[in-house]
């Protein structure tokens, strides 16, 4: 078995590509296969961030309502991201959602190092509303 | 010509743990150990496990109330566990708790009746 010690991995004929041998027989890209950035925040109580990769910032702009913001911009605002939050208790528990706008929301603002999102409750009119945790992942290419 | 290099493991020299790999854009590096998901997971009925990586076992708690165990664990409670639902149409799935070792998925209809949902997972985060 071999063990390559190395700090630092960069492409040779293009310094930002490198390939990597799939499970089966095709190649992968090492680069765009890398989740770019993930967050998980308490929502609720006092909001903060738990845990995070390449996060330079977590606003909580109001109920249900976060906008987290990238150390190292993506290239553009067309990244997917993939997003979960836990239920809250109370008079309309559970059935939390994650969207970035609708008609009871704010503001979209999707940049290449900023996303809003809201968290809403479909039980209550599609209210914004506080989570406990929420989750975030950002697959796409770096600036 | 493109060089090609074979290896079975990669390590830092300077931290075991970490290794920067040049972006796409050029500008920028990003960590490989932190930009690689940990987990994740298909479940045909949240239950079982259609396909995974680094998932060791799946319980089912009751409908729609499902936890993955991991076979590697995480080094906090704090990963970024984000999931999606394939059939769940008049239902949404959230958070039912996370752990270093395992986390739990639940899945209701609008009114709040659980319910049994096809799910994938995904797992970002540091391992232990």
């Amino acid at each position: 078995m071999s063990t390559l010690n190395v700090d630092a991995l960069v492409g040779n004929t293009s310094a930002n590509a490198i390939t990597v041998r799939g499970e089966g027989s095709a190649t992968t890209s090492l680069q765009q296969g890398l989740a770019k950035s993930w967050v998980c925040l308490k929502g609720s109580d006092t909001f903060a961030v738990r845990d995070s990769f390449n996060t330079a910032s977590a606003t909580d702009n109001g109920v249900g309502d976060y906008t987290t913001t990238r150390s190292n911009a993506l290239a553009n605002g067309d990244y997917a991201t993939a997003g979960i939050c836990s239920a809250t208790g109370g008079g309309n528990p559970h059935y939390n959602f994650i969207v970035e706008n609708s008609e009871n929301s704010g503001t979209k603002i999707r940049t290449t190092t900023a996303l809003r999102t809201y968290i809403l409750n479909a039980r209550d009119s599609e209210s914004t509303n506080d989570a406990p945790d929420y989750s975030m992942t950002f697959m796409g290419d770096l600036a | 010509m493109a060089s090609q290099l074979k290896v079975n493991t990669l390590t830092g020299v300077t931290t075991a743990g970490s290794i920067n790999v040049t972006g796409e854009g050029n500008s920028t590096t990003t960590s490989l150990q932190q930009g690689l998901l940990k987990a994740w997971g298909l479940s045909n009925d949240g239950a079982n496990t259609a396909d995974s990586f680094n998932i060791g076992s799946a319980t089912d708690n009751g409908t729609g109330n499902y936890t993955k165990t991991f076979t590697n664990n995480m080094a906090t409670t704090d990963s970024s566990i984000t999931a999606t639902s394939a059939e769940n149409q008049y239902g949404t799935m959230f958070s039912g708790g996370r752990l270093a070792t395992n986390f739990t998925i639940k899945c209701e209809t609008i009114s709040g009746g659980a319910l049994d949902s096809v799910i994938a997972y995904k797992v970002a985060g540091d391992l232990a």
